[in-house]
Order: C-alpha cells, then sequence, then structure tokens
C-alpha cells in the first residue's frame, strides 16, 4: 500500500527511524521497563517464594488426613493414581493450577493494568508495533513464572521431601509444550479484559474449571464419565498428567506423548486466538475510544 | 443556629443501618460477583469431594476416620467451609472495608461522622455476614443434594458455642482493622495470615493429622476448638478436649479477645489523630 | 497536493449510545426494547459534526471550546487514537488512518499529563523507555533524553521516581517525552492544566520557544488568555463544530467590541473632546465631571488602544490637560466566546 504522497517537507525533521532492529529495540524496551517496575515492588518475593509452598498445605494435610494414622488410606490412592507419593502428585497439580492463575493475573491484566495507569495511551500513541506491549509484558512473567515453578520444585524437595525421579529435560518438554496454551489463553484474556473492563469474572470461571475438571489432586478417573469429556478439552489437564508421569513415575517420551500431543494442538489454537483477540480489541478501540476510559 | 444532628440510641441503629444497606446495594450492582461468590465454594468443593473417594470405600474415608472418629468426610469439610466463610465475613470483613474506604477516599468523610467509628466497622460486616449466609445455605444445600451431608446431633449447642466465638472474633477484627489501618498496605500480610490461620484452625482436615511439631501452633488457636466443638456437636467426631471444656474456652477467648480489641482499636484512633495519618494513602 | 501541517476535510465522529440523549442524540423519542423497536445503537451521538481545519507550518494553532465541545474527540483523531466515522485528516502530510504509523513518527502529544508515564520509573527510564517506542537510534536516545533532562531543568533528580516528583516536574516529564522524537509537529491537551502559575507560564514560554524552533503546534486550552497569547490563529469549537476561525484579533473585531480607554483627566474642558474625536480611531468620546479637584472622567472607545493613546495624551497636554489616571478594558475571547455561543468558557 504505497503511503499518501506529500509534499510536506518538515523544517525539524522526526528523529524517527522505524526498521525491523528499531522494533525489536522496542519490545525490548517494554520488557525491561515491566521487569524494573516489578522488582520496585517488595511484596513479589512473597508471591514468588512463599506461595507454592503454602498454597498445597490444605490439599496435603488433608490428604496426610484421609490416609489415617495408620497410613491405611494410601494403599487406595496408590491403585487409582498410580503411585503413593501423594505429596508430589498433589504438588504437581496444585503448582500448574497456580501457573493457570497467575498467568492470567498477570499477563492477562498486563493491557488493563496500563489502561487503568493511563499509560495505555501514551504507548499507542507511539508507533511501535502494539501487539509489542502485551508481548514483552508476556515475557517478563514468563521468565518470573519460569522462576516460581523452579523455586516450587526446590521447596517441595526441601520442605516436604518430594522426590522427583524423571529426566529433568521430559519434565522441561512438558512444560515447554503447556507454554503456548497457557500463554495463549493469557493473551486472549488480556484483550477482552480491556474491551470488556471487567476482569475477575473470567477469572473465577478459568480458575473454577481447572480447579473443577483437571484432577488437580485426583486422578481424573475417579470422575464420572462427563466430567473426564469435559477434562478432555482443558489443557492444564494434559500438563498435571505429563508432569506427574515425567517427574514422579519416570515416564519416557513414547509414554509421555498423549499428553504432549494434544497439548500442541491446544497450544496452536491459543495462541492463534490470542492474537486474533488483540487484533480484534485493538480495532474496536481505534473505533470507539475505549482505551482512554477507565 | 443549632445543628441538625441529634444522636439518639434509634439514630445509631438508623446509621448501622444505613451502612448496611450501602453495602448491600453495592453488592447487588455487580451481579456478576454475585453469582460467582455464590459459587465459589461448590468450586472449592469438588476437588475435595474427589479427593475423598480416592481414599475412601463405599463412602467411607476409613483412613480419616482414624483421625476424627467419623469416616464422613464432606460433612467433615462441609461444616468447616461453612463456618470458614463467616470467619472470613466478620474477621477480614472489616480490615478490607477499611482498606476499601481508604482507597477509594471515603475513610475521613466516614470518621467525620458522629458516630462511633466501631459502629461502623460493624456495620460494615452486617451486609457481608448476610451474604455469607447466603453462600452457606447454598453450599449446604448443595451438600445435601450431591454428598449426602445429613448433620445430627444437638444443633441448638452447636449455635450456642458458634456465639462466642464469632463475638470473639469481632474483637479480633477490630485489632485487625487498627492493624490495616497502621500499615496501609495489607493485601499480602491478609492473605497468607489468612490461608495460615485456614490451615491450622482445623477447617479443611482434622488438626491431629498435622506434623506433630505442628500441633502446638493449633491448638494455641481459640477457632480450632470452635471448629471441634461444631463438629463434635453436629457429627458426633472425636473432640480435643471434652465439649463443655471447649464452650468454656470460647467463652473466656471472647472476653479477652472484646476487650484486646477494643484497646486496641482506641489506641489507634488515638495515635492516628495525634499523627494525622488517616488520608493518606 | 498540500503543505500543511495540519490538515482536517469535514471530520465526523459519531459515538453509538445505549440511552438516547437529549440534544445531540437522534432519534430521542421513547422506543420499544429491540427486537420490537430499533437497535440500540441506532441511537448515535455525534462528538464532532464535520470539523474542518488547515494549520500551516511554524504556526501556533488554539482549539478553544468548553467542556464536552468535541475538542479531544478531534484531536484523539488526529493523533490517530481514533478512527473517524468520515472525513479525511492528514498530520505531516500522512493520513492518520492509512499511515498512522507515519503520523505518530512525526507527531509529539500530550495528553491528561500526569497519568501518562510510570511511577515506578524514574524520569530517565521513561524517557529511555520511550525514546526507544519512538525508534530512535540507541546513540541519538541518549544524547537527546540528556539534552531534553537538561531543557526541562530535569537533570538534577532525573534518576528519581517520578512517583516523587510534583505535579509541575511531572508535567515537564511529559513534555520531554512529547519532544524525544524532535517530531515537526506537536500536540497539546491542556498542557497548564492543574499547573501553578509559576509552572504554568514556564510551560508557555515554551511553546514560544518551540515555534520559534520551527515547530507546529496545535494548543487545547480552557484558558483564554493563554490562547490569546500563544496562538497565531484560534479555532473555537461547540458542539463538535467549529463555530469560529481567525487570529485573536480578528475575533475580537469579528464582535466588534472596541477597546474602552478610560481617563481620568485634570484641566478638561469640552471643547477638548472635539480635537481628540478629531484623531483617528477615536470613536463615541464621552465625558463627565467627577466632582472633585475639577478631575473629569473621559471615556472614549478605539479599535486599537495602544495606537491611539500616545495622541490623546499630547493632545491633552498641549490643551494643558493632565492624565492623572488611565484604564483600559480590552476584550477578551471570552467576550467573543460567550458572544459566539451564549455560554461561558468554563461551565
Amino acid at each position: 500500500m504505497a503511503t499518501t504522497t506529500t509534499a510536506f517537507t518538515a523544517r525539524t525533521p522526526s528523529l524517527s527511524r522505524p526498521g525491523l532492529a528499531a522494533e525489536l529495540r522496542a519490545l525490548w524496551a517494554v520488557f525491561n521497563r515491566e521487569w524494573l517496575i516489578f522488582t520496585r515492588y517488595p511484596s513479589f518475593i512473597v508471591a514468588l517464594v512463599v506461595w507454592p509452598v503454602i498454597f498445597p498445605m490444605v490439599y496435603i494435610f488433608s490428604a496426610r488426613a484421609l490416609a489415617g494414622p495408620d497410613g491405611s488410606g494410601l494403599a487406595l490412592f496408590a491403585r487409582a493414581a498410580g503411585t503413593d507419593d501423594f505429596i508430589g502428585y498433589i504438588a504437581v497439580g496444585t503448582t500448574v493450577w497456580m501457573w493457570q492463575n497467575v498467568t492470567l493475573w498477570t499477563i492477562g491484566m498486563a493491557l488493563r493494568e496500563e489502561q487503568m495507569r493511563g499509560t495505555l495511551e501514551s504507548n499507542w500513541l507511539s508507533p511501535a508495533w502494539r501487539f509489542s506491549f502485551l508481548l514483552g509484558a508476556a515475557l517478563v512473567h514468563g521468565i518470573q513464572l519460569a522462576f516460581f515453578i523452579l523455586a516450587s520444585g526446590l521447596e517441595f524437595a526441601l520442605f516436604f521431601g518430594v522426590r522427583f525421579h524423571g529426566s529433568p529435560w521430559l519434565i522441561g518438554l512438558v512444560f515447554a509444550a503447556s507454554i503456548p496454551a497457557i500463554y495463549g489463553l493469557g493473551l486472549a484474556f488480556a484483550s477482552l479484559v480491556v474491551a470488556a473492563k471487567e476482569a475477575n469474572n473470567f477469572v473465577f470461571l478459568v480458575r473454577g474449571l481447572v480447579m473443577i475438571f483437571c484432577g488437580i489432586t485426583f486422578p481424573v478417573s475417579v470422575m464420572p464419565g462427563w466430567m473426564q469429556s469435559v477434562a478432555a478439552w482443558l489443557p492444564p489437564t494434559y500438563t498435571i498428567r505429563g508432569i506427574r508421569n515425567a517427574a514422579l513415575n519416570g515416564a519416557d517420551l513414547p509414554a509421555l506423548l498423549p499428553d504432549l500431543l494434544p497439548l500442541a494442538g491446544f497450544g496452536l489454537f491459543w495462541l492463534a486466538l490470542g492474537y486474533a483477540a488483540f487484533m480484534w480489541m485493538e480495532r474496536r478501540a481505534r473505533q470507539t475510544g475505549a482505551i482512554g476510559q477507565y | 443556629m443549632l445543628s441538625l444532628s441529634r444522636p439518639t440510641l434509634l439514630s445509631h441503629v438508623r446509621a448501622l443501618w444505613a451502612v448496611a444497606w450501602k453495602d448491600w446495594k453495592h453488592f447487588w450492582r455487580y451481579p456478576l460477583n454475585v453469582v460467582s461468590q455464590i459459587f465459589q465454594p461448590l468450586v472449592w468443593l469438588v476437588p475435595v469431594f474427589f479427593m475423598g473417594q480416592v481414599f475412601s470405600v463405599d463412602g467411607e474415608a476409613r483412613g480419616f476416620a482414624g483421625y476424627s472418629g467419623s469416616g464422613d468426610y464432606m460433612s467433615f469439610i462441609l461444616l468447616g467451609t461453612a463456618l470458614n466463610n463467616f470467619i472470613f465475613a466478620v474477621f477480614w470483613g472489616m480490615g478490607y472495608a477499611l482498606k476499601n474506604d481508604m482507597d477509594t477516599g471515603t475513610l475521613e468523610a466516614n470518621w467525620l461522622l458522629p458516630i462511633p467509628r466501631l459502629l461502623l466497622l460493624v456495620g460494615h460486616t452486617l451486609t457481608s455476614l448476610v451474604t455469607t449466609g447466603v453462600t452457606v445455605a447454598v453450599m449446604i444445600a448443595t451438600g445435601a443434594l450431591l454428598f449426602g451431608f445429613r448433620p445430627g446431633g444437638n444443633v441448638w449447642a452447636a449455635l450456642l458455642t458458634l456465639l462466642p466465638m464469632l463475638i470473639g472474633l469481632y474483637g479480633f477484627g477490630f485489632a485487625f482493622a487498627a492493624l490495616v489501618m497502621i500499615l496501609r498496605e495489607a493485601n499480602t500480610l491478609v492473605d497468607v495470615s489468612s490461608f495460615l490461620v485456614n490451615v491450622f484452625s482445623g477447617a479443611s482436615f482434622p488438626v491431629t493429622a498435622l506434623p506433630r511439631w505442628l500441633l502446638p501452633l493449633a491448638l494455641a488457636l481459640p477457632l480450632t476448638y470452635g471448629f471441634d466443638a461444631v463438629r463434635g456437636y453436629l457429627l458426633g467426631t472425636r473432640t480435643l478436649l471434652p465439649l463443655n471444656v471447649e464452650a468454656a474456652l470460647l467463652v473466656v477467648f471472647m472476653v479477652v479477645m472484646l476487650a484486646f480489641g477494643v484497646t486496641a482499636f482506641r489506641a489507634l484512633e488515638r495515635r492516628v489523630r495525634r499523627m494525622g495519618t488517616l488520608g493518606q494513602h | 497536493m498540500s503543505n500543511w501541517a495540519v490538515e482536517a476535510e469535514n471530520l465526523v465522529k459519531k459515538f453509538p449510545q445505549k440511552k438516547p440523549a437529549n440534544g445531540n442524540g437522534e432519534a430521542a423519542a421513547k422506543t420499544r426494547p429491540w427486537p420490537f423497536g430499533p437497535r440500540p445503537a441506532a441511537h448515535w451521538f455525534t462528538a464532532v459534526d464535520g470539523v474542518s481545519l488547515q494549520i500551516r507550518q511554524g504556526e501556533v494553532f488554539g482549539l478553544l471550546g468548553p467542556n464536552g465541545a468535541g475538542k479531544s474527540t478531534t484531536i484523539r483523531m488526529l493523533c490517530t487514537l481514533l478512527e473517524p466515522t468520515s472525513g479525511t485528516a492528514r498530520v505531516a502530510g500522512y493520513d492518520v488512518i492509512r499511515d498512522a504509523g507515519k503520523v505518530r513518527q512525526n507527531l509529539g502529544t500530550v495528553l491528561a499529563g500526569e497519568r501518562s508515564i510510570y511511577w515506578k520509573l524514574t524520569g530517565r527510564e521513561n524517557l529511555a523507555y520511550f525514546a526507544a517506542l519512538y525508534h530512535i537510534p540507541p546513540d541519538v536516545a541518549r544524547r537527546r533524553v540528556n539534552e531534553l533532562l537538561e531543557r526541562m531543568e530535569l537533570t538534577a533528580r532525573a534518576d528519581e521516581l517520578v512517583e516523587k516528583y510534583s505535579t509541575g516536574m511531572k508535567q515537564r516529564i511529559v513534555l520531554a517525552r512529547a519532544l524525544l522524537a524532535r517530531p515537526p509537529i506537536l500536540l497539546l491537551d491542556e498542557p497548564t492544566l492543574g499547573l501553578d502559575p509559576q509552572a504554568a507560564r514556564r510551560v508557555r514560554e515554551m511553546v514560544k520557544e518551540l515555534q520559534v524552533e520551527g515547530h507546529t503546534i496545535l494548543l487545547t486550552t480552557h484558558y483564554m488568555e493563554e490562547a490569546d497569547q500563544l496562538s497565531d490563529r484560534i479555532g473555537i469549537i461547540d458542539q463538535g463544530r467549529i463555530i469560529a476561525l481567525d487570529t485573536p484579533a480578528g475575533l475580537k473585531q469579528q464582535i466588534s467590541q472596541k477597546d474602552a480607554i478610560k481617563l481620568e483627566v485634570a484641566g478638561w474642558r469640552p471643547e477638548m473632546g472635539g480635537a481628540l474625536e478629531a484623531l483617528s480611531g477615536v470613536e463615541r468620546l464621552a465625558a463627565r465631571y467627577l466632582g472633585t479637584d475639577s478631575v473629569w472622567e473621559v471615556n472614549l472607545q478605539s479599535d486599537d488602544s495602544r495606537a491611539v493613546l500616545p495622541g490623546v495624551i499630547e493632545r491633552l497636554s498641549q490643551r494643558g490637560a493632565r492624565v492623572v489616571n488611565l484604564h483600559i478594558a480590552r476584550p477578551t475571547l471570552e467576550d467573543v466566546f460567550i458572544h459566539l455561543t451564549g455560554k461561558a468558557l468554563r461551565d
């Protein structure tokens, strides 16, 4: 598309020099900014380090209670879950749940927070590619979440005595395979929330679905058929099962494929949807001017 | 010219009603929030239920019975969650309401009113008590329908035991509200301590299942005995101490906490007046 | 084509609204709910109703209007945040819809001051961040950031978090941000709103400096003295339309309100009236005795009091009279505005 011809020549020409390198620098600037701001709020340490440990406590102690003072319930658990390491089993489930939850609250709210702060407009007044703002935030939060997951793993080993048997590469592979689906949902969420200006209930819906259907504290096979069908449509189900297999049962790659393949499929779908949602929201904002309003 | 303000007992009651009514209207203006609040407990119950199923044979969690004296895991949980919701409504409701007022800038305006501020705090809890009541009712109904919740036992004794616990909680709530005003940034502290209290008071599992070194923590919390007593009366579970002892403990708790809470709050009021930190955020 | 810095042709912006407003909304009558009546979006609120203007390079153009007049909507369309319903606009020769990116490269904008920077970043970090967003090469950016910090007198506090800045300082950082890419065109939306008089004066001085440096400036404001002082031309917008567009002097002339000069003259004699009226530019002379010390109040009107005064005073002193007090009332833009719209500028 040719630019409009113009006879305008500025006496004071602009210093702006667009190009691919410039766009990448802009992306880096967004990343840097988000990182700086995050580290300037001291309570982030608590979020990253304390919660992974105390959140599963309720479930772990409940499971302990259910196992009974003589551990007689454990045999029942092992039969259904395929392992008697109920602590590790639950820890994996709660960690994935928190990962999904935190992603929605951080990446999902990235644009909305800018909107409420008033900086969304100033960002959009610049010539930088608008998707960079979401991408940069997603990268920062992605790194934080990586730390969070590593910290969780260490803490479970330290405080709860969980022993991970599997290959770290395969465990990492399952996490990597889950990233597109979880982040794609976060991206879609970020755009919808800017348009709708309402976040809480969407988050509750997703949290609720994952909590009910994805087997965070129990094997999915225990649920009635219709619930299992619903679970099959939720990516965290596969993440949880895959990581449990890889980390606690030492499964090998072929054994993990039934979880990795659906995750890849979901990932593609949600990433595409996430980008489409952004394009939709950006266009709508240009037509109705919605981004400026609180 | 005479002010139109004429404080009497009736006017105080009316003021209380006004606060509660404002909160009530505010609550219903966000209908989606109402729906999610009502369904929250259900969402939380499901993983608990299925986890219990895994450990159960024919709906009886035998391992569990070893700790609590009853294999009815779901009833145990339902009661715990119901109580927990009320505790949250009172205990934290005041702190959050205050923080909310601070954030929206209405705190100073409210404090300039000729009403005892403690009354304002109490007023804030009224609406949340009612909405919690609705939530709990839905939860119990769901429990009865889906999870076979059938409490027997002495309902009146249970309720009578609850009363001192709730009143004591108000006392704690006053002290906590005072803390929120000093700290001004309370969210993380509130979330973490609320969660820990939940864990250690036996809301979700019998405290005897805790590792030995953590048990003293649980036994030191008065709330633990509240949960224990209510379950003892309604479900016939094995209690930590004899029921009448626990009930007496709760009465003592009530008196001590009320005194402490009111004192703490008054002290804070004086400090805030001296230092003028009310309006800042 | 044209060499206009900013050009708008019949810009229109309509917003859909759920409830019909009284006044600007069409079909404001009661309707039955959809699907028995028209769809709710059938009610449109016209915020901007055919705005056209042309700003030449190096000009300072003031856009004046009360709240709700369509000022913000117009500038949002010009800075590419909002798409017009119909009409076209070009900034630096680029179409605001088709070449939005190029427009943004060449436009520096200041909207709602304080809220548009990051409070948890330092002043310097904020500028470095936005410099990258404006595609300024890194070495150029570094120099430019330092340059602007110095110009805004913020170098000493550049490495403190913005949340610690005063309102005036925050506004200066925002202004610095707008200037980062040295854009040929600047769009300043209420740049002195909320500032104390000293800070506001500094901003106005800066606008003048920027004009001298060759920037084109589109300025919106509530303050008519500011618009009067700074603008080469002023557009008055009300209810989505430009109702007047001229130089400040031209606008004041429109309402044919002249400068009113009030002199207190000692030693006045009625025949002096004739001598003064003979001066060109003196009109409507009227004199009355103030009742003390033979001081008379002499009122006269003129199109240009500054030009006429020296002559008046000279003639008076030639005839032995002395001016002991002088007051000149000039018509203000507020007068112009009220005359044109029947409303005050600040409602």
